[in-house]
């Protein structure tokens, strides 16, 4: 598959009259957006704020973090099977609005999981510091359950991403980055002699707001399976996962793939991207077995000299990551495992909850238990009142002065397990 | 015959399944629930679920469900190791974060325990 990914450079959000993009401004009229979530009637009210980078402003509870794009030309639509219709996408021409995203947030739980703040120590350790958001606080009708809250703040984002792509959908791009898997036979006679590697993406899969959607199937219901790496660049994978702000995966994080960016940076030169497959990491033991089978397998049928596996999340997964890890090596397959660290406050705890000897090539996104201070900011927008119940943080975490002493797993996006973050040992 | 058992100290969870699966409900705390799952697990029991579902940490919520079988066979090596590595686990999340959670806050994290039991319960029962 071949896609043309255009950069529709935006340097700046504002509300206006009309909503459009001009001259790197993404104009975005209230009232359109507003009635397009109202929409869904779970949905009571909605209220729409824009962060821009270096304003003194914290986002919380964060929900999900998505990038507007639009297929500008070929087959399907953005997020195919959650809001454009099901058909194979990753090929053909999309566009980007480049420095902007839609943050989601909502009171789904009374525990709250997620902070972006953009500026201060705090914006150091998100990438979504750097982006000019538009930020949905949505609130539910009363006594709606707490599953179809999460649904509703879902497609909420989603359709937001959606309608704000399709702005750039007739725009030429700033610049076009251009990514091409190919066949297995196509990709032998291109590139022989290369080693053949894949990514093996684990998604998080265990029930309500640890879920993830491929082309609008719940990710637990799913076998291993392959993807072309450019499918999830339209929103082939969307995030319904809501826990663990610091290493889950957004929806910006699947159309932002920083290993598939890397894998195609030395694609037709050091290696062979081969393609992608992905897997769950259900709660069940033998889902877990099976999953972890299946991947072996099809790294195996691929004829794989290597395989880079990254995990989502904490505890059980880290159980799929090391099968996922000992089987592949088992098949002949090399391995390297992208995870983040749980070692505890002092950094000198055990950092996953499994480990085995073949699981010798790692690398972290960070130790997610590290105490951070957060100072306070000028304005929060979405529910500042959550700030003592943050998860990650603990009772008495908000400080009478409006700082916050936590972990840096409060933050969205700290300790990624794809390597999106900005913590480095260089 | 289901050949599981939810042992569990959610209350959600004992309401919901008790009169269709074999439920054994303990008021006890998270830790002590991953003990008694230890002990089963010692006299035989395997496990079919991981006992450390969810991303929510340890401290943080204090519901844990964990399906075990119902029949018992020779100890089995990876169960001991899973529900051992797991309460090595918890042990480093030292501190309770929120010992005085409100109800709404209980009952959210109860739900979320639920749920991780639901789609487990999901696979388990036969097709």
């Amino acid at each position: 598959m071949k896609l043309e990914l255009g950069y529709v450079h935006i340097r700046d959000i504002q509300f206006a009259s009309e909503s459009k993009v001009e001259n790197g401004v993404l104009h975005i009229n209230k009232d359109a957006v507003k009635k397009l979530i109202l929409e869904d009637e779970t949905i009571e009210s909605v209220d729409l704020e824009i962060a821009k980078p270096g304003q003194s402003i914290r986002i919380l509870p964060v929900k999900d973090v998505i990038e507007p794009r639009v297929k500008a030309e070929g087959r399907g639509g953005m997020f195919p099977g959650m809001i454009a219709k099901v058909d194979t996408v990753g090929s053909g021409k999309t566009n980007v609005l480049k420095g902007s995203a839609v943050v989601t947030t909502g009171r789904i739980v009374a525990f709250q999981e997620g902070i972006i703040d953009m500026a201060g120590p705090g914006a150091e350790y998100t990438p979504f510091s750097q982006l000019n958001h538009l930020v949905v606080v949505c609130e539910p009708v009363e006594g709606l359950k707490q599953h179809e809250h999460e649904k509703a703040v879902r497609m909420a984002g989603l359709k937001t991403a959606a309608y704000l792509g399709q702005l750039a959908k007739d725009i030429v791009p700033d610049e076009v980055h251009t990514y091409e898997t190919f066949g297995v036979k196509e990709g032998l006679e291109k590139m022989p002699g290369l080693p053949r590697v894949a990514y093996v993406q684990m998604l998080q899969s265990q029930g309500l707001m640890h879920d993830t959607y491929v082309y609008g199937v719940d990710a637990k219901k799913t076998l291993s399976t392959m993807i072309c790496p450019t499918e999830t660049m339209d929103g082939a994978i969307v995030s319904g996962n809501c826990v663990s702000a610091c290493d889950k995966n957004t929806t910006y994080h699947h159309q932002n793939n920083p290993v598939i960016e890397d894998l195609f940076a030395q694609h037709g030169k050091t290696l062979n991207f081969v393609g992608m497959v992905i897997t769950n990491e259900n709660v069940y033991l033998a889902d877990k077995q099976r999953s972890s089978d299946w991947t072996a397998k099809l790294c195996r049928f691929l004829d794989l000299d290597g395989a880079v596996v990254s995990q989502e999340g904490f505890g059980n997964p880290d159980t799929d990551l090391i099968m996922n890890c000992k089987k592949i090596e088992e098949e002949g397959v090399k391995t390297v495992i992208i995870t983040d660290e749980y070692a505890g406050q002092d950094g000198r705890s055990q950092s996953l909850a499994d480990a085995d000897p073949k699981a010798d090539a790692v690398v972290t996104g960070g130790n997610a238990n590290m105490v951070i201070h957060l100072p306070k900011m000028d304005k929060v927008i979405g529910y500042a009142e959550t700030a003592n119940t943050i998860a990650g943080g603990h009772a008495g975490s908000l400080n009478s002065d409006g700082s916050i002493d936590a972990e840096l797993q409060v933050i969205t996006g700290s300790t990624n397990e794809l390597g999106f973050g900005r913590l480095s040992a260089r | 015959m289901r050949d599981f058992i939810i042992v569990t100290n959610n209350r959600q969870v004992s309401d919901r399944y008790e009169r269709i699966y074999p439920v054994e409900y303990y008021e006890v705390t998270y830790m002590q629930t991953l003990l008694l799952v230890r002990d089963r697990v010692h006299l035989g029991h395997a496990l079919l679920t991981h006992p450390l579902a969810g991303s929510i940490k340890p401290n943080e919520t204090p519901f844990k469900s964990v399906m075990i079988s119902r029949s018992k066979g020779e100890t089995d090596p990876g169960s001991v190791q899973l529900i051992e590595e797991s309460i090595e686990t918890y042990n480093k999340f030292k501190n309770k974060k929120f010992p005085n959670m409100s109800l709404r806050m209980r009952d959210d994290y109860a739900q979320i325990d639920l749920s991780l039991l639901e789609n487990a319960l999901g696979s388990a029962v036969e097709k």
